[in-house]
């Protein structure tokens, strides 16, 4: 395996996902393949040698060669979020080391059927697989839970719908915790036992799970599958800051 | 790797120390308390809270939280150092300074250093000499309110002069020995002592 | 130590994979996959599992189970201790060549 070290990516564009969300897409001299699933290290310098460094799960998926798409929630007294949604222009560099991480990812080669739940931002990593499963012209029985408080934060939700229209046996049911759209008659509260339940049963008795979200989050879903008969080790979960705080590596 | 890279435009949440003769070398000022912890955060209900003063002393010292409270109180201003390298000053504190709870035991010639120990199960040690004469303290009010859990709540050590890792959130118990005995920090690559001003960070 | 949800100050807590980069620079490997037992209470797990309490002086790896310290790093910059001694074992896998 080759050595982690960092390497100055260069920021080639930038997209507002929604108003506190950006992505930033980096060339990368060193690139190479990631997992789906994996992060990257970012690390900050300032002039007179302080450093912050936080992690950031790929968004794009290993298909696309040469660069990584990253997924950055601006967090209120967030110190390396603020920066990079803030501050950071096209032709910027960013001090980045990666891939890492080789229990939370999932590759076609691993098989389904697939069962995605995500919470907030934690829905980074996971279309990442989605990405990876579309590109690879998977037909990989998926599902895909997110959970978010309202309309205005779903990510990707042109992608979304892009991919569930493609007719490729994936499905996103989407949880709204504290406004749903007009309308809507899906689900309207936290990720429970008997929503997870209703959304795994046509997956049939056993498949693969990713819970990715915030920590109270994760644990409550990942308890309730077990209960619901799943074996642990079918879950594998990540814990994201909750939103609001950073965490530094 | 080139060295000489910066990121543009980056300066982080630090404020420039214009008050650089109160600020340890290494260190940057804070307007926020940051919440650091080894652990979750222990939620010891009051009425099973005790302190007390153990080791090489006659007999050892104990108090519940309402014979606590009963305690000589005192306000404390004070700078505080971090070892990761923020500082806050004049944070304003109420709480029973060590002096006052030694008064309450008899101290063996041979106790010289002390080790504090929380709920969680961390650890710090220090030397006697550098917790009496109004040094020390156990906080139990940080800013004209009940000390919050995140910082250590109900009651924690305060020993300002040195990194804030040893003012020991969530403290339940001092225990005075002869010899030296290395805390949570102390035994993993951290400095024995922590003097912010000698920048006493690490062991090596 | 109290176990419901409510006793968690859960915005200090993540897991093993937040520290996947530091881990892979101190093991020269990949490590939040490799599984660890747990010398409190015999749970095993994988790194990628375990709670990270990452803002600290260093860095705490607690057993998700029963919560007790499994594995300790500081970085003092010049170098990394590592403590490992609540770990029973860690399983580094083979990798095929």
């Amino acid at each position: 395996m080759p050595p982690l070290d960092w390497q100055l990516g260069v920021v080639t564009s930038l997209r507002d996902e929604t108003a506190s969300v950006k992505t930033l897409t980096l060339a990368l001299p060193q690139w190479m393949p990631h997992r789906a699933g994996q992060h990257y290290d970012v690390r900050l310098v300032a002039p007179d040698g302080y450093q912050a460094q936080r992690s950031y799960s790929v968004a794009s998926g290993p298909e696309r060669v040469g660069e990584i798409e990253l997924t950055v929630e601006r967090l209120e007294d967030g110190e390396v979020s603020t920066y990079l949604t803030d501050q950071v222009v096209v032709g910027d560099q960013v001090e980045v080391r990666g891939p890492i991480g080789g229990y939370f990812v999932w590759e076609v080669g691993m098989g389904g059927p697939l069962f995605l739940v995500a919470g907030g931002s934690g829905v980074v990593p996971l279309m990442a697989m989605l990405r990876h499963r579309a590109a690879a012209s998977s037909h990989i029985p998926t599902r895909l839970l997110y959970s978010i408080p309202a309309p205005g934060s779903i990510l990707y939700r042109q992608e979304l719908d892009a991919l569930q229209s493609a007719q490729n046996d994936l499905e996103v049911f989407y949880t709204f915790t504290r406004t749903s759209p007009p309308g809507w008659r899906g689900y309207a509260r936290r990720i429970d036992r008997s929503m997870l339940a209703e959304v795994t049963r046509p997956l049939g008795p056993t498949f693969l799970t990713y819970v990715c979200g915030p920590t109270l989050m994760v644990e409550a879903t990942a308890t309730a599958l077990v209960e619901l008969g799943l074996a642990p080790a079918h879950v594998r979960t990540e814990r994201f800051g909750p939103t609001g705080k950073e965490h530094s590596p | 790797m080139a060295r000489d890279y910066v990121s543009r435009g980056f300066v982080g949440k630090r404020r420039a120390p214009s008050l650089a003769n109160r600020v340890p070398p290494g260190q940057y000022l804070t307007p926020d308390f940051p919440v650091l912890s080894a652990g979750p955060t222990p939620r010891t209900p009051l009425e099973r809270w005790s302190f007390s003063i153990e080791g090489l002393v006659r007999e050892p010292a104990r108090w519940n939280w309402a014979e606590f409270l009963k305690l000589p109180t005192q306000s404390f201003v004070v700078d505080i150092h971090c070892v990761t390298k923020w500082s806050k000053l004049d944070t304003r504190w109420e709480g029973v300074s060590l002096d006052t709870l030694f008064e309450h035991v008899d101290l063996d010639p041979k106790a010289l250093f002390l080790t504090a120990s929380s709920d969680g199960g961390y650890t710090t040690n220090m030397p006697l000499a550098e917790v009496v004469d109004g040094q020390a303290f156990i906080a139990h009010t940080y800013d004209g309110q009940p000390l919050a859990a995140e910082h250590g709540g109900p009651a924690r050590l305060v020993v300002p002069h040195l990194y804030f890792w040893k003012s020991a959130k969530w403290v339940r118990g001092l225990r005075l020995t002869e010899a030296d005995v290395p805390g949570f920090w102390e035994s993993l690559g951290y400095n024995n002592h922590g003097d912010p001003w000698k920048e006493e960070r690490y062991s090596g | 130590m109290s176990d419901t949800p409510g006793d968690w100050n859960s915005a200090l807590m993540l897991d093993g994979n937040a520290v996947g980069g530091l881990l892979e620079e101190v093991f020269g490997r990949e490590m939040t996959s490799s599984r660890c037992q747990c010398a409190h209470c015999g749970a095993v797990a994988a790194l990628a599992t375990l709670l990270a309490f990452t803002q600290a002086p260093g860095v705490v790896l607690r057993c998700p189970g029963c919560k007790e310290v499994i594995v300790r790093m500081v970085n003092t910059g010049a170098a990394v201790f590592l403590d490992v001694r609540a770990a029973t074992y860690v399983r580094l896998e083979r990798r095929t060549a």
